[in-house]
């Protein structure tokens, strides 16, 4: 019965397209909002127009350079022919009239020959492109997206000046009516990918989307695993590259960060950087950041299983110091682990959400003061200290967000494992994470590329940066229309 | 068939990883055990083993010493934990110290067990100690409260790249050596009483059981000749000459009916100390010196070869020489019965290098 009067109203709200276009009508569909401005002009022959608009929509200030003013200067040409704008369309159903004022249109009514036009006239409200915060680097390209949709198209199409670079606009969410845009290559992306990505598009059936995230949950594959299997960046740099390589990009309204597919688990390890640097520089720091994903995801089990049950395989000199460290601690080692990891965790995430300088003191307060005073009282080692900084900078290594908040879980769960069957427990969860990550798909593709399925040539961009001058294809596993990434044949 | 081949492959990659691991683990909750670092074994009487060990051994406290009358090595461990609040674990069992009338018994059983223990590294430094080590331990104990661990960084520090002054003989080597053709193993022997503990020289065995002990110049010769083929310094009172930096190359040759071995040593090194009446800036007198170093060490080497062949062992492993691809290998009875009436040529080449400062050389 619930479903039944929820389904009614969802239809409701989507019911104008059926009445005719008339200003009293729009009159009864505006009724109750505030902003919503119905306003006449007389033109120079006692013509009088009806001007509707949502006045926290559209820039005001060209709404009396573009209409007002050019009206009432009218003499006898048409509409249209008067406006000093060529944003003008002529319109004909209340759904498309209902659409164009909430895009940020005014609407134009000339009650004589009862005809409607929709000047755009967008309010270009927003921030400036500014430098990346989520993915800085020291060399390329400062700019990132904004949350304006046109202006991502335009970062993207400055770097792709071709028009094999295509475009294809999506709405999706019937209350946000979020625009999304497909951006692919034509002739070089595998059209499998586009023609996936729009029939995952085209199946969202939800009420809002206000971040492409959000969007990415409806389109991936295995929406239960911790693993993003679309690539979330906010560099334009990075969009492009990942075009001109055969991939799609999804560029979402009102957010400033596309979704990049499909994505395979080794590429949320690269950095933009890595092709700007030496590429002997670039691999060891790549080859850094896998280590360190490795170490922030085991290194506290691995302390847990060290300490519970291998004392054999801790050298002399650190068994020395660790149980020395121990000796007096009221907690198991599995005990210690999780309470101090959790507290790691509540620190973070408490840091993250505050303002950015109260955000630093808590991060030191918490870093510093609570670690110390937990040792001192006596509820964790030093070493546990250490090693839980160190697991938590080394996670901080992965370029991408969503991977670094997913390193928490995952440790977990190996140190639930550890704690039962020690070090056989981290690798029987490993395998396990191994397994898990070879049966995922993005843009059903497979996600473990070019490990498995194995890809050989693929390699030298994968745990190291080879110079771009042996990258001579494009990547095997994304079977690209064009193979050669070199225009002539050498 | 897809998801078939995955959960084969699954299988597959578990079965590798997890191979030699059990599913049952003991609790080794490190503050609850007792990791010992070493074992004393030495003769009780009438059958029985005296073991010693030092607890706690990891952690600062009052540190005391535990000695158990067993009959067999693993009791000793097991009656520990009876005796002692927290679980004695072998898992980091580093050195067994053991006295020298076992050692003249033979060690092969004990050797054997500790082998068979997975919890046992084989990489555990066994010694040879005359006199009571317990003496010694209980005595420095409220000095050195780290003791047990200072003995196993020294043993540490000796064996790591050979650092030519005494013999340091693991597990692991005692054994290859036991088992191969020629098996006379060797181990280091230690001296105590309640206020010393010093290095003697080298223990060599027959099989498992202690022939003899070389010491001063003859354990010298035979670091330099066998063991590290280093020594940093090689001190020759009897010529008022220290060399140091001493490395030497060692060409052994058998004649065809194996009745005589040639010894060709060369050495290199500098003369670091000279307390005699030469005048070493002087050519010719420095070449005299240097000829009678190596005509010395020549004759301390055949000595030493000849007490080798009278004690009846082959620690420079000789035996081997005789081995080839067309020739029957000598059973160890043959060996010995050779190896008594071999006759030796040794030759001692030094090549002496410059000295830093005051001791310009020719040659």
């Amino acid at each position: 019965m619930f479903w039944k009067m929820d389904n009614q109203k969802n239809t409701d709200i989507q019911s104008e397209g059926h009445t005719a276009l008339t200003v009293e009508a729009l009159r009864h569909v505006l009724a109750n909002m505030e902003d919503a401005e119905f306003m006449e002009c007389e033109t120079n022959h006692d013509q009088t127009i009806t001007l509707i608009y949502i006045r926290t929509l559209i820039d005001s200030e060209r709404l009396n350079e573009s209409i007002i003013g050019p009206l009432n200067r009218c003499t006898d040409k048409t509409i249209p022919d008067c406006l000093e704008t060529s944003r003008v369309s002529e319109i004909a159903g209340m759904s498309e009239g209902v659409k164009h004022l909430i895009e940020g249109s005014v609407l134009l009514c000339d009650t004589l020959q009862n005809k409607w036009w929709a000047v755009h006239l967008e309010n270009p409200l927003g921030r400036a492109i500014e430098p990346s915060e989520t993915e800085t680097v020291i060399y390329g390209a400062k700019d990132s997206f904004t949350e304006q949709l046109e202006d991502n198209i335009a970062l993207i199409r400055r770097r792709l000046p071709t028009t094999a670079l295509k475009t294809e606009k999506f709405t999706v969410g019937y209350l946000s009516k979020t625009p999304v845009v497909l951006m692919y290559m034509e002739g070089l992306t595998n059209p499998e990918f586009i023609s996936i990505a729009k029939e995952k598009i085209t199946s969202i059936d939800f009420d809002q989307f206000l971040d492409s995230s959000q969007i990415a949950v409806f389109m991936e594959d295995h929406p239960h695993t911790v693993f993003p299997q679309f690539l979330q960046t906010d560099r334009p740099d990075a969009c492009a590259y990942s075009l001109g390589i055969g991939k799609v990009v999804l560029l979402v309204g009102n957010s400033p960060f596309a979704l990049v597919a499909p994505s395979t688990f080794f590429h949320l390890f690269h950095s933009p950087e890595d092709y700007f640097l030496r590429w002997v520089t670039a691999s060891f720091f790549r080859c850094i950041r896998f280590f360190s994903y490795f170490l922030s995801v085991s290194l506290i089990p691995l302390y847990v299983a060290l300490t519970t049950f291998h004392y054999q395989m801790i050298p002399l000199q650190i068994l020395f110091v660790l149980t020395e460290s121990r000796s007096k601690l009221p907690f198991t080692p599995f005990w210690e682990a999780l309470l101090t990891l959790i507290t790691l965790e509540i620190i973070k995430e408490a840091s993250l959400r505050m303002p950015t300088k109260t955000g630093q003191t808590l991060g030191v307060i918490g870093g510093i003061v609570i670690g110390e005073a937990t040792v001192a009282a006596g509820f964790a080692s030093k070493v546990l200290i250490v090693l839980v900084g160190i697991s938590a900078i080394a996670s901080f290594l992965v370029p991408t967000y969503q991977m670094t908040k997913s390193t928490s879980i995952i440790q977990f769960g190996l140190l639930v494992l550890s704690s039962f069957l020690g070090v056989l427990g981290i690798v029987l969860g490993m395998i396990g994470m191994l397994a898990h990550l070879n049966g995922l798909t993005s843009l059903r593709q497979p996600y473990f590329a070019p490990v498995a399925p194995f890809y050989g040539k693929d390699w030298n961009d994968l745990f190291i940066s080879s110079p771009l001058t042996w990258m001579k294809t494009r990547p095997g596993y994304l079977r690209p229309l064009q193979k050669w990434r070199y225009s002539r044949r050498r | 068939m897809k998801d078939f081949k995955r959960a084969v492959l699954a299988v597959l990659s578990s079965i590798a990883l997890t191979t030699g691991c059990s599913p049952f683990v003991d609790n080794n909750m490190i503050e609850e055990i007792a990791p010992v670092i070493f074992w004393y074994v030495a003769d009780a009487g009438e059958g029985k083993l005296k073991i010693s060990t030092v607890v706690p051994p990891l952690v600062r406290e009052q540190k005391r010493l535990l000695t158990m009358q067993v009959d067999l090595l693993k009791q000793g461990g097991k009656d520990f934990n009876l005796i002692y609040y927290r679980e004695l674990k072998v898992g980091q069992l580093r050195m067994v110290l053991i006295n020298e009338e076992i050692a003249k018994k033979g060690l092969i059983r004990m050797v054997n067990t500790l082998l068979s223990d997975p919890a046992i590294s084989p990489r555990l430094f066994l010694a040879i100690v005359q006199g009571n080590f317990d003496d010694y331990i209980s005595a420095q104990l409220q000095k050195q409260p780290n003791l047990d661990y200072f003995l196993y960084r020294m043993f540490k520090h000796y064996e790591k790249t050979n650092q030519g002054e005494m013999t340091i003989v693991n597990l692991h080597d005692f054994l290859k050596r036991y088992y191969s053709p020629m098996p006379y193993p060797n181990l280091p022997v230690f001296k105590v009483s309640s206020n010393y503990f010093s290095y003697v020289g080298t223990a060599f065995f027959g099989r498992d059981k202690l022939k003899a002990i070389v010491q001063n110049m003859d354990d010298q010769i035979y670091q330099l000749i066998n063991n590290d083929k280093y020594l940093k310094h090689l001190a020759i009172p009897a010529l008022s000459t220290t060399l140091g930096q001493v490395r030497s190359s060692v060409q052994m040759k058998m004649n065809q009916d194996a009745s005589s071995i040639s010894v060709q040593v060369d050495l290199t090194g500098r003369i670091e100390e000279y307390q005699g009446d030469k005048n070493l800036l002087e050519g010719e007198q420095l070449a005299d010196l240097r000829k009678e170093i190596e005509s010395y060490l020549e004759k301390q080497t055949a000595e030493l070869l000849k007490k080798m062949q009278r004690w009846k062992v082959d620690p420079l492993q000789m035996g081997s020489l005789s081995l080839g691809p067309l020739k029957k290998p000598l059973r160890e009875k043959e060996w010995l019965n050779t190896w008594e009436h071999v006759k030796f040529d040794v030759d001692y080449r030094l090549h002496l290098q410059p000295s830093a400062t005051a001791l310009p050389v020719g040659r």
